[in-house]
């Protein structure tokens, strides 16, 4: 059921040489910020040798390519967790209690905003607005969006994402 | 029909509407439209879909279930039209799965139409009362969102039958010059923020020589609390790229990127979709209507940065770069993407510039006020009761947007603020709620119109703190290129941050105001130059509130957690009720003697739970500022 | 083409058509205070925020860097509302400077000294406290040293590296928490960087200096 393969880094360089940068034709440096979307979306983060990789192919410098991927707030340089959880701090969220949200997962978890619990069930990140705010307060977990959530709704969440996606290991697809 | 003296096109107009018209009509079924955009999916949306479809299955095989985006009524979602031959079509909602399955087994099985759940038919008629009675529905010309949530998303067939795409088939019948023209001559002001004139924008673009021109639709929309471009995209991406299109015609431009906020997963995917619809039906790409046109739109992900709703800093992402405003001039009229003059609009200015061509510029002018014309969408959110979508003549006033589109401030607080236009607008108090809602008026009492956000604050929102939230995303969104916006907004930052902790002193404040104006003045780009408006606003109108943070360290909208504190008053206590201890959090709440609950000053996190949730016949959690000792 | 007439502070000078303010004041002699700009660059930076003058008939100051020159211009370097937005970025500046002159290879070549100097401003971040960004000083290089800490952001390494070398430094982050860097922070020892030492000539500031 996961969609994303866990693959050592050698079979990640090979997976972004092969099957993603190919994809776009000519190599042109407008490509970066889509080559870095895909990659993302099937690795679930940038592996530094992979953008290594990508400057390469588009004809930037390294540093360029590191510039690029390290001002936008949508990449990330380590894997999450295998449960995604975002809390929107947009405007009416603030006003409806965002902030008390996100303490309370990291209440719960014991991590910090940013950061991967040590069993990598979930990583937590802060989100400048989902453009939900009707509904606010919002957080998201993996591809679903709660709205009119509570700090105590914090708790359900997780017991939900534990047994719906299941206290799995990382290594599910390593036999393929 | 309006003559085209391009014959070509014309023939190929009268074609698609003709296969249109039969690809649509035919037999009446029932037909039901499910909003399923992300504020619907919030509210469920999702599984009232899966259970209108098992229903549909089971009791009435024979009706259609379309998935559609948004008509605006965000605090009714999920909602739902219900076109059952023989009735007027009736709006639902909210629509439960439980709802949905009564609907498909006792509307379009029985008849019956379930008017408990109804808001109301959507046409006029004898038998059901409609939706128009509303007040909201009254006040609302919808102009830009006029198909937002009516139509399918994913076909341009239903754009089409709803007289989508007139605009362009009649621009294209005309000297590119007399498109602009008639564009400024509806007195179109761009709704991304600014105002700028958006026929005199078109005019620069063209003015400038060059085969290659681009076509920018900045559908960046980052400002917290506005949502008008992703809903417009999930329910109506057609007149966005309609408007591109008639556009592109206008300036000499054969390629348009439409540049849309990664945070909007939905928005690209719907407009993807559709996309491949207009290129199905020959709206999109080579020849367009067989007018000899081409105009070819790519979609373009950004990634989170909020710095890249400015153009330049749009254009630098476009081009694979970081989002890294540059100085102007060049405008990018002149030297745009990859050098070329690019023209970039935002996505209701171009919705809107598609109505004008179609309906005509009298048409436009006859809305608005003297120097604003037209609608404008404000997303309406925070401490109101419907919230949602609205869209508005010009000149509007604000207490008309909040008290009768909004249906006011609920729990009987009293309205405070009106904040409008995000982290660049400023709060306008409500003594000032008769200001019309319009470009100049706006500017004038200390905010702008900004790209439409509209958050409603009451008497529990402390504006220190709104003043702080809005610095402190700036501050975290500054692209870190030039010195007051990067450094200056920290600065500014650090002392709000003191004040809510109740910490400042006469010194700091005016080193704050003072800073304000210089990174007002200072910076490089209009993220940095509006970023003090929340603090300049604020100051203008709540100052007094400022000052009860450090000299008496209160918040008196008792909202900054390290100056308050939580209590239950035992004598309003129900010993019978539990509700506190099951939301807090931290089980800091605890039935003491005779079953009166106390809250334990030293687990409480503040995050108001208990006193949110005590019911309201006991309100026995009260809030104090400055929080006592000795805990009573 | 014919020339532009303008006068800075009175001075009567041309410039062809096209040409930035701060471009034609520096040739001519007259010195406007500034960190990030580049002569032979296509576009101005715009980043310091230090060139400010006065325009006549204009209500708000602008930057020399980004306003072309215009005939019959009258502009004034050194008016009360130019002065007061040049401070305020020098100040804020040095609140992110690790200032530390004795110890500084750059002391008395300085970028920042001189404009403390030719303006009369105290070396000093005035009303901001100091807070340096605390990043470690890279010396891994044989020829170059870099302090993140000294470093203002004017980008003028950025542009010499990536325009006439092997690019290996860019900007990286965003914010306050931007900075100059190598690829994935590596060490600039451990890059392609041959050595040339352009951004050490080019760095106004002891960010990047000459390793002896």
């Amino acid at each position: 059921m996961d969609k994303f393969v866990v693959l050592n880094p050698e079979e990640e360089l090979r997976l972004i040489r092969e099957e993603i940068l190919p994809g776009f034709q000519p190599p042109e440096p407008r490509f970066l910020l889509p080559v870095l979307h895909e990659i993302q979306a099937r690795l679930r983060y940038l592996p530094l040798e992979g953008l290594r990789a990508v400057s390469e192919y588009l004809g930037l410098s390294a540093a360029a390519v590191w510039g690029v991927a390290t001002f936008y707030p949508q990449f990330r340089f380590a894997p999450p967790g295998q449960n995604q959880v975002r809390v929107c701090l947009g405007t009416t969220c603030h006003i409806k209690g965002g902030e008390a949200i996100l303490e309370s997962w990291e209440r719960e978890l014991k991590i910090k905003t940013d950061e991967t619990t040590p069993d990598r069930l979930f990583s937590l990140e802060r989100v400048a607005c989902v453009g939900c705010c009707s509904l606010a307060p919002i957080m998201t977990v993996n591809d679903s969006i709660v709205g009119k959530s509570s700090p105590i709704s914090v708790k359900g969440e997780i017991l939900k994402a534990k047994t719906v996606r299941g206290p799995k290991t990382q290594t599910n697809s390593n036999d393929q | 029909m309006k003559k085209n003296n391009n014959s070509g096109s014309q023939k190929a107009w009268e074609q698609l509407q003709k296969r249109t018209n039969r690809e649509i009509s035919g037999k009446p079924v029932p037909e039901i439209r499910l909003g399923t955009a992300t504020c619907g999916r919030a509210s469920g949306a999702l599984e009232t879909l899966a259970a209108f479809r098992e229903e549909i299955t089971r009791s009435a095989p024979a009706a259609r279930l379309l998935e559609v985006g948004c008509v605006g009524h965000c605090y009714a979602e999920p909602i739902a039209v219900v076109a059952n031959p023989g009735f007027p079509p009736i709006l639902y909602g909210p629509v439960t799965p439980g709802v949905a399955r009564r609907l498909v087994r006792d509307f379009l099985g029985e008849g019956d139409p379930c008017l408990e759940f109804a808001l109301g038919a959507v046409e006029e008629n004898e038998k059901i009362p409609s939706v128009f009675e509303l007040p909201r529905f009254r006040m609302e010309k919808k102009i830009i969102l006029e198909h937002a949530g009516w139509i399918d998303p994913a076909r341009g067939e239903e754009y089409l039958l709803r007289g989508g795409y007139r605009g362009l088939f009649r621009a294209l019948g005309m000297d590119p010059r007399d498109v602009i023209r008639e564009v400024k001559a509806a007195g179109l002001r761009g709704l991304g923020g600014a105002g700028f004139p958006a026929g005199e924008k078109w005019e620069i673009c063209r003015a400038f020589p060059g085969k290659t021109k681009y076509v920018v639709g900045n559908g960046d929309e980052g400002d917290p609390g506005a949502f008008m471009d992703r809903a417009l995209l999930e329910s109506d991406p057609f007149s966005v790229l309609e408007g591109m299109t008639i556009a592109g015609y206008a300036v000499g431009s054969h390629r348009g990127f439409l540049y849309v906020r990664a945070e909007y997963p939905l928005a690209l995917e719907r407009a993807r979709t559709a996309m491949e619809s207009l290129r199905g039906l020959g709206l999109l790409g080579k020849n367009i209507l067989n007018s000899g046109f081409d105009f070819e739109v790519e979609l373009a992900r950004g990634a989170g940065a909020f710095i890249c709703g400015e153009s330049t800093a749009l254009a630098a992402a476009l081009e694979g770069k970081r989002g890294m405003p540059r100085v102007r001039p060049p405008e990018l009229a002149e030297k745009g993407l990859w050098g070329k003059p690019t023209l970039l609009n935002n996505l209701k200015t171009l919705a809107a510039a598609a109505r004008i061509l179609d309906q005509g510029s009298p048409w436009f002018r006859s809305l608005g006020t003297s120097r604003s014309k037209g609608t404008a969408v404000f997303s309406l959110a925070g401490k109101i009761h419907n919230t949602g979508l609205i869209e508005v003549p010009l000149g509007t006033t604000l207490r008309e947007v909040v008290d009768t589109a909004g249906g006011g401030v609920p729990k009987k607080k009293a309205l405070k603020a009106v904040q409008i236009g995000g982290p660049s607008g400023g709060c306008l108090p409500a003594g000032l709620a008769d200001t019309p809602v319009d470009f100049d008026s706006l500017k004038e009492a200390g905010s702008i119109m900004g790209s439409g956000g509209m958050v409603i604050l009451d008497e529990d929102d402390c504006m220190v703190r709104t003043a702080r939230f809005f610095l402190d995303f700036i501050q975290k969104e500054s692209c870190g290129k030039c010195a007051p916006c990067r450094i200056g907004t920290y600065q500014m930052l650090k002392i709000l941050d003191g004040l809510t902790r109740g910490k400042g002193s006469d010194a700091e404040m005016k080193i704050l105001e003072e800073l304000a104006l210089e990174v007002q003045q200072g910076s490089l780009c209009g993220l940095g130059k509006t970023a003090p408006n929340p603090v300049l606003s604020t100051l203008r109108y709540f100052r007094e509130e400022y000052e009860a943070h450090y000299r008496e360290g209160r918040c008196p909208a008792r909202s900054c957690r390290d100056l308050i504190a939580f209590y239950i008053i035992p004598e309003k206590c129900s010993r019978a009720c539990e509700v506190c201890v099951g939301a807090c959090p931290v089980e800091a709440i605890a039935a003491g003697a005779k079953g009166i609950k106390v809250i334990d000053q030293e687990k409480c996190v503040k995050c108001g739970s208990c006193y949110q949730d005590c019911p309201i016949e006991f309100q026995a959690v009260i809030k104090v500022s400055p929080p006592k000792t000795g805990g009573k | 083409m014919k020339r532009i007439k303008l006068t800075i502070d009175g001075k009567k000078i041309t410039a062809r058509p096209g040409t930035m303010l701060l471009a034609a004041a520096l040739s001519r002699g007259i010195w406007i205070p500034n960190l990030c700009f580049i002569p032979e660059a296509e576009l101005p930076f715009g980043g310091c925020r230090l060139c400010w003058v006065e325009v006549e008939g204009e209500k708000d100051p602008v930057t020399a860097c980004s306003r072309p020159v215009r005939e019959g211009m009258a502009v004034r370097t050194r008016g009360q509302r130019a002065e007061r937005l040049r401070k305020s970025a020098f100040e804020l500046l040095l609140s992110r400077h690790h200032l530390d002159c004795r110890n500084c290879p750059k002391n008395k070549n300085c970028g920042l000294q001189e404009i403390a100097g030719r303006c009369g401003y105290p070396l000093k971040p005035g009303r901001f406290a100091r807070e340096i960004p605390g990043l470690p000083v890279d010396d891994s290089h044989p020829k170059i040293i870099y302090d993140p800490n000294r470093c203002v952001l004017c980008g003028k390494c950025v542009w010499v590296c990536q325009t006439k070398r092997e690019g290996v430094l860019d900007f990286s982050r965003r914010g306050l928490a931007c900075r100059i860097s190598t690829f994935a922070d590596r060490p600039l020892g451990e890059t392609r960087c041959g050595g040339c030492r352009q951004c050490v000539d080019i760095c106004p500031v002891g960010a990047l200096v000459r390793k002896k």
